[in-house]
């Protein structure tokens, strides 16, 4: 188990306005850098010692690769410590997030960029190439072969859980309705209206049992943060996100035979349980205040409840339908809107929970989103077939 | 186009600058065959592949797999070195070519480079005792499939941009 040797903190971040946008690569990566850099004034690029860069598919979607020192460039960071860009698939910005939180805690360097960021967007004619890769997150010999993208993936993980645990599709309606209905009010989200149950079942049936509105999008964007030594934090800001622990478990399979489960995700109860342990936190739905959790797709968030270890297995569809995962229940769930509502690029979608979390605890998010006094919140993702979770921990309060 | 712009051949002008009295013009193909690289399927000759024993068997009728002859691991997709014990000593043994719908779905839209013209089509995850794998439900229509139906192997060829012949594995209802 990690000893987290240095305090590291979130001391500010910044985000693109997210959806089908009208602009290049290179231009997310610059805005995001500008908000980031905008939203800590005490702090410029000739400060930061460490880049850290999440990005999925530049080479698929961008035509271009080597991507953190093209970062380092466009924001003007000479970096004299570490740089790289990670890649998980969808957790990748949470993973630029554990390295950089890594380095600094390790001692490394005391000031990082994290920044996540994708294009996903091409002209309608190109999607076919563009979801040519998507479709190999899992062994693409033998299961991207077969036309395994996210949604008909996801479609039987839903179609498990309800066959095993009787969850049911007005439950997973529910979860979309909620995220959506939180993005409604976010003004970087790509989906910006209100939805109903009802709305949701009656979508386009893409991957039955899964419509369209059980699905996250196909977004552009970008998001920045900064994460500094305690020692450093205390010079440019009163206040910070604490990254109090952090978790990560595959279990030896990414292909279809090789997953432990359709209906059980046992690598996040692992990646929780690293994260919580570390933090010193006992009985999560109760300690945590806010949570960010990885809906790609409505199912998600519902087995996420069970094996973050929230309610027993089998438990999460009731769980959203009790209302426990709102902004007044129990803990407060995506309030930031999720990967539904929020739409989800990849690469940028964890650094983007991490500055929610940390936007929550300062309370400058939307007021109809915020969450009353958060002082503790998690970020969750899973990547690929879901055979690799991510869970990190965060605290207003210094640890 | 299936050979390369030869630069030292002045009368090869593809990918190559046009003058047509005004500006100089470079000159992209409109479109590409489908490139190597975005096509889904393996190389399965020996020369390209330390698997290709599975491609072999398959083309012959036989679905297999390989089976650690030390540890007695069975492995799926097949493997060279076995990743419960890294022996290497590992032999191919035969699957069974009928099993049981574990789930399913369908692909309405969004479907991958090669594959949006076959939309909509079923996809599932067989379940053959030992092992489970994913695959293409031929002849199948989400709305008349449950899970536990009986489902039977097809071996398709692939007629693709490389020049051997290559096969690979589907399965469909079985005729009861």
């Amino acid at each position: 188990m990690t000893d987290v040797t240095r305090n590291v903190g979130i001391v500010g971040g910044g985000h693109t306005k997210w959806g089908t946008r009208e602009a290049s690569y290179k231009d997310l990566i610059q805005e995001a850098g500008k908000a980031t850099f905008d939203d800590t004034p005490n702090v410029g690029p000739e400060d930061v010692e460490g880049l850290f860069v999440g990005s999925v598919q530049p080479e698929r979607f961008a035509f271009q690769t080597h991507v953190a020192p093209m970062v380092a460039e466009l924001l003007g960071i000479d970096v004299d410590s570490m740089i790289a860009r990670t890649e998980l698939a969808c957790a990748s910005g949470q993973a630029a997030l554990r390295y950089a939180w890594l380095a600094i805690a390790a001692g490394q360097l005391d000031t990082a960029l994290v920044l996540g960021v994708e294009k996903m967007n091409l002209p309608r004619e190109y999607a076919p190439e563009a979801q040519a890769s998507m479709a190999n997150v899992m062994d693409r010999e033998f299961d991207g072969v077969n036309g395994f993208n996210a949604p008909p993936y996801f479609a039987m993980i839903a179609q498990r859980h309800m066959h095993e645990y009787d969850t049911t599709r007005e439950q997973l309606a529910q979860v979309a309705a909620k995220n959506k209905t939180h993005a409604a009010s976010n003004a970087f989200a790509q989906f910006q209206s209100e939805v109903s149950v009802d709305e949701v079942i009656d979508s386009f049936e893409l991957s039955p049992p899964l419509c369209l509105y059980d699905c996250s999008g196909v977004t552009d964007g970008a998001a920045g943060l900064i994460l500094m030594s305690e020692e450093k934090a205390r010079e440019v800001s009163d206040e910070a996100a604490w990254i109090t622990g952090s978790g990560q478990a595959c279990f030896s399979g990414n292909s279809i035979n090789n997953l432990p489960s359709m209906s059980a995700w046992p690598q996040a109860t692992t990646a929780a349980e690293q994260a919580y342990d570390q933090a010193g936190i006992d009985d999560p739905l109760e300690e945590l205040d806010v949570a960010e959790v990885h809906d790609c797709f409505s199912i998600s968030e519902i087995v996420e409840y069970e094996d973050l270890g929230w309610v027993e297995k089998g438990e999460g569809g009731k769980f959203i339908e009790d209302g426990r995962s709102e902004l007044d229940g129990d803990i407060a769930v995506n309030p930031r809107g999720g990967l539904l509502g929020c739409g989800h690029p990849l690469g940028a979608t964890g650094v983007s929970q991490a500055l929610e979390v940390f936007n929550q605890f300062r309370g400058t998010v939307e007021s109809d989103r915020q969450v009353p006094a958060p002082e503790t919140g998690l970020i969750h993702n899973l990547s690929g077939s879901a055979s690799v979770h991510s869970v990190m921990t965060l605290s207003r309060e210094r640890p | 186009m299936t050979d390369h712009y030869d630069p030292t051949d002045s009368t090869d002008t593809r990918n190559h600058i046009r003058t047509d009295g005004g500006r100089d013009v470079v000159e992209l193909p409109d479109q590409v065959e489908l490139p190597r690289l975005l096509d889904f399927y393996e190389l399965q000759t020996e020369e390209t592949t330390e698997i290709a024993e599975f491609y072999d068997n398959l083309r012959e009728g036989q679905l297999t797999t390989t089976e650690c002859q030390d540890c007695g691991e069975l492995h799926f997709p097949p493997r060279i070195v076995c990743p419960e014990c890294q022996s290497d000593d590992l032999a191919y043994v035969d699957l069974p070519h009928e099993g049981e719908l574990f789930a399913f779905s369908t692909v309405r839209a969004g479907a991958p480079m090669g594959m949006e013209d076959d939309v909509p089509f079923v996809i599932g995850i067989v379940d053959l005792g030992e092992i489970t794998l994913s695959a293409h439900l031929d002849d199948a229509e989400y709305d008349d499939l449950s899970i536990g139906d009986p489902v039977e192997l097809k071996i398709v060829e692939i007629d693709g941009p490389v020049d051997h012949e290559r096969v690979f594995y589907r399965f469909e209802p079985k005729e009861t």
